[in-house]
């Protein structure tokens, strides 16, 4: 039942579910996806309880005069083919005025006409006529840029609820969705419509318009990403020549996000269209699109809210070890510069991805950084966060792991065995405990004797540890000691040696 | 040991430990750097260690952080000031990682050690640094490279000089808005250093520029910078440049750009001079104040205070005040408790009359605030006001505001107000006080909220001190014994709280008499909680008592504590009495 009612609501919902999935989630998500459609049944007034209003555009009214020569609310199966241009660009006049949907009965008639006007000229582009010249093609980008290109309001929830990480966000709706929504499907209908061509679009489908459009990716309308999604695809897809601009401008969003602001909401969205971009890429993989894996997807799993586009950026990762076997090892040598040290969620989170990357790891790629990524596990088997020591001892239920393992045991069980001998000694949980049963027995079956030599040998090193330990304290005492019997700071010093100063200069040379 | 007479290695320890799995040890031993460069001594710390350094720096990003801050103050280690600049190397690979904290924190030492180098090296050796960082390849060093421009620039040649001006020229229009976000926030500090001709001809460009950039991120850090640039050029420029740019941003389409105006706007006053405040900023900042956008509102209401004072009282009353009057009722509660936190700092600034006049209204109006943070921030700044009203007027139009606020709801304004109150009985007098405070005093003792009744007993010990032990004797001590019979056991607690905060400021014959009998009594409560209370009382009594009555009231009482059968009273009764001994056994 929930499948058909599903199928109903826009593409997004599943992405929901999807994310969804690891928390356990599945009635409260559907909750909140079925709002959604609500939402969008009675879009217009449904604003969210915002109190300041925006009060721009109050006095709104149409320009009194008839723009391009043509009567705005004439059909266009009312006048003759050589009109219809004149029409068309006298609707997208029209629909140039932006009205205020904070006060959801002002204006209410006007409203009205002009969503009358958008849905004239959607029907307009989709019956696909002729080819649109170029006044049309200004005229629509620029009533697409009054329309959408505007600045978000301010984010309230993050700073009146503090750090509500953990409560399920509502997602903000726009109020004036009604319009919004039919101006993007506008622009979507326009930029895949085969009228329209590319070599004369990319005059007005430029640079800046680009750049502001990506900039909506912020929004907090999950609606208004979901279509901004599809059309940077499409534009993607149609304009060769900007393909190279879009991947340098996404990917400065990303290094903001990572790097400087910790905060945006469309970073899912924009991953999406890049798996697909990804997916698309030729063989051999140029320079450039390695770059993009190393300086901007691997360090996207830094930000805490790495959760909410994890799937997405999972996806990223392994289009390009499909392409590109070889990655690998660069990838997970990624993953453990960016391993969270405190966030056990965020833990969880990376050993599911790390299994997906080493299912596309050979052998070769495994032993570039087995040492390092077997020591990480190591940690996480001992973690006292009972989640993260279980899909740690997971790993072992992969077939494709376990055989990597087994083909480099001498190196990876003297890691291991430790840290599952410390488990079985102290861990607090039952399951973990288990688990760990079930790993011991496993590797001793793979090699008995190597199994007992790494136990004996951890057992020697318990017992050593503390003299370790207490010599290390020695050390950095002498040292000390040595260190205070040097002159601190001195000139004087330097005159002892004398010697010894042409050398000096000599290597500042 | 044999160890002992092993040799030491200074490097090699640190190899070895820096070679460790455990992050911890890694982290110690970068902490301890100085110790191993002392243990070296100087010429070995230049000749090894720092190129050691310079190598070793593919660690975690704690690790690397912890050196870029070391190297900051390496400076004696190396030798003084004269070969700072071996320090240099390792720093320069550390501003171009990737971690944001760790290329901050390694610029932060480079300016530390640049402001110590002498000129000539620093022209051989910092100004050089600064250019490949401003040529590097990835945006992680020419980010970096901003912020150490206003290091490099004043010791240089002139020729130089144009050179690093052109560069900082070029880092304004960089490819990537991260390196021109960088260029922006830190051209203030590079504009500082540069001559007042380039400053009109060259940076003026540049920040024009900026302003104009088509990422909003970029402009709004263009903002910041107003008021850095406009301080240092001339007023008659900064009218001329700086002016037009700050009007046209305060009214720029993106709310950040006008929320950033708004923080800035007052410290452009002083840089352009008082008629154009007059005839162009003081509009725009009553624009801002009755902007749209909630969050404009909050910084323009935030810097009220400081506009205002910067006008003098003329300006603000015909302009300023209105304003302040709408925002007092403001449809957002954080713009009116943004107005709460400054606009006590008016009052001054306007004087008695306009004060009494106008601000005293709209203070009652945010004191009766539904939201507990307004009529927090206007109580906790209640001591500015009284300087310009004086207490007889504070104390007839405030006093009932604060009386309700004394039950308010919510705990913390309770709290703030309990703070307060000593204050207000020493500006009010003994007599005022009794009369409308002294119950309120008494009621809090008995407050639902544990921090309250902390606060409450803490008060009355205040205003014991304040008013005298006589005066205690009266309107304090009876109410408090009383409350001693309450049934519920956390009260009960209270009042022994406050008794032994009472008795050092009583005097010996008051809490002989009667306080101790009280807390004597307490001991046979049914609650082990009080019990074992009553053993700490006790013991903190036992120094300011008479060595008789020790002997003969507390040590039996807590020897009858320390048999009883709860493990804690026990526990506590002898702590008591262990303490008791030491006390006897010293005097």
């Amino acid at each position: 039942m929930w499948k058909q009612f599903l199928s109903k609501l826009p593409r997004k919902s599943s992405k929901l579910d999807s994310v969804s999935d690891s928390t356990h989630n599945h009635p409260g998500s559907n909750a909140s996806s079925s709002g959604n459609s609500i939402q969008r049944a009675n879009s217009g007034n449904a604003g969210p309880g915002r109190s300041t209003t925006v009060k721009r555009m109050s006095s709104a009214v149409f320009p009194s005069s008839v723009v391009a020569g043509i009567e705005p609310l004439l059909s266009f199966k009312d006048i003759s083919n050589t009109e219809k241009q004149n029409l068309f660009i006298s609707k997208l006049n029209l629909c140039s005025v932006v009205f205020d949907f904070s006060d959801p009965n002002k204006n209410s008639a006007e409203k009205d006409m002009k969503r009358q006007a958008l849905l004239d000229l959607i029907d307009f582009v989709n019956s696909g006529t002729s080819r649109f010249t170029e006044p049309m093609i200004s005229a629509s980008c620029k009533m697409v840029a009054i329309n959408l290109f505007r600045g978000f309001p301010p984010n309230y929830r993050s700073n009146s609820s503090g750090g509500g990480e953990t409560e399920e966000e509502e997602p903000m709706f726009d109020p004036a969705w009604s319009h919004l929504q039919l101006v993007y499907e506008l622009l979507l209908k326009f930029i895949s419509s085969s009228s329209l061509d590319a070599k004369m679009g990319k005059k007005f489908i430029d640079h800046s318009f680009i750049l502001r459009l990506l900039e909506l990716f912020d929004s907090e309308d999950p609606r208004e990403r979901d279509c901004l999604k599809t059309i940077l695809h499409r534009i993607y897809g149609k304009f060769m020549v900007h393909r190279p601009f879009i991947r340098k401008a996404v990917s400065n969003i990303f290094y903001r996000f990572v790097f400087e602001t910790d905060r945006h909401n469309g970073i899912a969205e924009l991953l999406e269209v890049f798996g697909s971009v990804i997916s698309g890429f030729a063989l051999p993989l140029k320079e450039e699109h390695k770059l993009f894996l190393w300086r901007a997807l691997i360090p996207l799993h830094k930000p805490k809210s790495v959760g909410v586009y994890l799937q997405q950026l999972t996806y990223c990762v392994t289009q390009f070890l499909e392409k590109e076997p070889k990655l690998a090892s660069s990838v997970i040598r990624g993953l453990l510069k960016y391993w969270p040290v405190t966030n056990s969620q965020k833990e969880v989170m990376f050993l599911s991805e790390l299994e997906e990357v080493l299912e596309a790891t050979n052998v070769v790629e495994f032993q570039k950084c087995m040492v390092p990524l077997f020591r990480r596990i190591g940690y996480c088997v001992n973690s006292s966060h009972f989640q993260v020591a279980e899909r740690a001892l997971f790993l072992w239920n992969n077939d494709h792991v376990i055989s990597l393992v087994a083909q480099n045991r001498q190196d990876i069980m003297p890691l291991i065995v430790p840290a599952l001998e410390k488990n079985s000694q102290n861990h607090w949980n039952q399951a973990v405990l288990n688990l760990t049963m079930n790993v011991r027995k496993m590797l001793s079956e793979m090699d008995e004797e190597l199994f007992l030599a790494c136990q004996r040998k951890f057992e020697e090193e318990e017992e050593k540890r503390v003299a370790v330990e207490e010599k290390r304290k020695m050390t950095w005492e002498r040292l000390e000691t040595a260190a205070s019997f040097q002159p601190v700071t001195g000139n004087t010093a330097v005159l002892v040696r004398s010697v010894m100063a042409p050398a000096i200069a000599a290597s500042l040379a | 040991m044999a160890m002992i007479d092993e040799p030491l290695y200074p490097i090699a320890i640190l190899i070895d430990e820096l070679k460790n799995e455990d992050i911890q040890l890694r982290l110690n031993s970068i902490r301890r750097l100085s110790t191993i460069a002392r243990a070296l001594g100087e010429e070995r710390t230049r000749k090894e260690l720092i190129p050691f350094l310079s190598e070793n720096n593919d660690d975690d990003d704690e690790v690397l952080l912890a050196m870029a801050e070391e190297l900051g103050v390496f400076i004696p280690y190396v030798g003084g000031v004269e070969y700072a600049h071996v320090l240099l190397p390792p720093l320069e690979t550390l501003c171009t990682v990737e971690e944001t904290c760790v290329r901050d924190k390694a610029v932060e030492s480079l300016c530390r050690i640049g402001v110590q180098m002498k000129e000539n090296y620093l022209v051989d050796w910092f100004v050089p640094l600064v250019k490949r960082l401003a040529a590097g390849e990835w945006f992680t060093a020419r980010v970096s490279s901003c912020g150490l421009f206003h290091i490099a620039y004043p010791s240089a040649p002139d020729q130089l000089k144009a050179e690093l001006r052109s560069i900082y020229s070029q880092l304004c229009q960089d490819d990537m808005p991260m390196v021109r976000r960088a260029a922006a926030s830190n051209l203030g500090k590079f504009a500082a250093t540069v001559e007042q001709s380039y400053l009109k001809a060259e940076i003026m460009s540049i920040f024009d520029d900026l302003t104009q950039d088509d990422q909003d991120s970029v402009r709004l850090l263009a903002v910041e910078s107003c008021a850095a640039l406009g301080k240092l050029l001339e007023p008659l420029d900064c009218v001329a440049h700086i002016l037009p740019v700050i009007v046209n941003f305060s009214q720029d389409k993106s709310w950040r750009v006008r929320y950033m105006v708004a923080n800035q706007l007052y410290e452009l006053c002083e840089a352009v001079g008082p008629e154009p405040t007059r005839v162009d900023l003081v509009p725009a900042y009553v624009r801002l104040l009755r902007d749209n956008e909630a969050e404009v509102r909050i910084a323009a209401a935030g810097k009220v205070t400081k506009f205002c004072r910067i006008l003098g009282p003329q300006l603000p009353i015909q302009h300023i005040l209105p304003c302040v009057k709408e925002l007092s009722s403001d449809s957002s509660q954080h713009v009116r408790s943004a107005l709460a936190s400054v606009i006590m700092g008016m009052a001054p600034v306007l004087g008695k009359d306009a004060t009494i006049d106008q601000l005293l209204p709209i203070f009652l109006s945010l004191l009766k605030d539904e939201f507990p943070d307004v009529r927090l921030n206007i109580i906790s700044k209640l001591d500015q006001v009284n300087q310009v009203i004086g207490i007889d007027l504070l104390s007839q139009s405030l006093l009932p505001a604060i009386v309700e606020l004394a039950e308010d709801r919510h705990w913390r304004v309770r709290l703030a107000i309990i703070e307060y109150i000593p204050l207000l009985a020493s500006q009010l007098g003994v007599g005022f006080f009794d009369d409308k405070l002294g119950t309120l005093c008494m009621q809090w003792l008995e407050d639902k909220v544990f921090s309250i009744r902390d606060a409450a007993a803490n008060n009355l010990k205040r205003l014991a001190e304040e008013f005298g032990p006589e005066w205690a004797m009266q309107h304090i001590i009876p109410q408090v014994l009383d409350k001693i019979s309450n049934p519920h056991y956390l009260y009960r607690m209270t009042i022994l709280q406050a008794i032994s905060l009472l008795a050092p400021v009583l005097g010996v014959d008051i809490t002989c008499q009667k306080l101790l009998p009280v807390v004597i009594a307490s001991s046979k409560d049914r609650v082990p909680n009080i019990k074992f209370n009553v053993a700490k009382v006790l013991q903190s009594l036992v120094p300011i008592l008479d060595q008789s009555v020790v002997e003969n009231t507390i040590r039996p009482c807590l020897i009858e504590l320390s048999e009883d059968p709860d493990v804690d009273v026990r526990y506590f009764a002898n702590q008591a009495l262990q303490a008791s001994d030491q006390v006897m056994m010293s005097s």
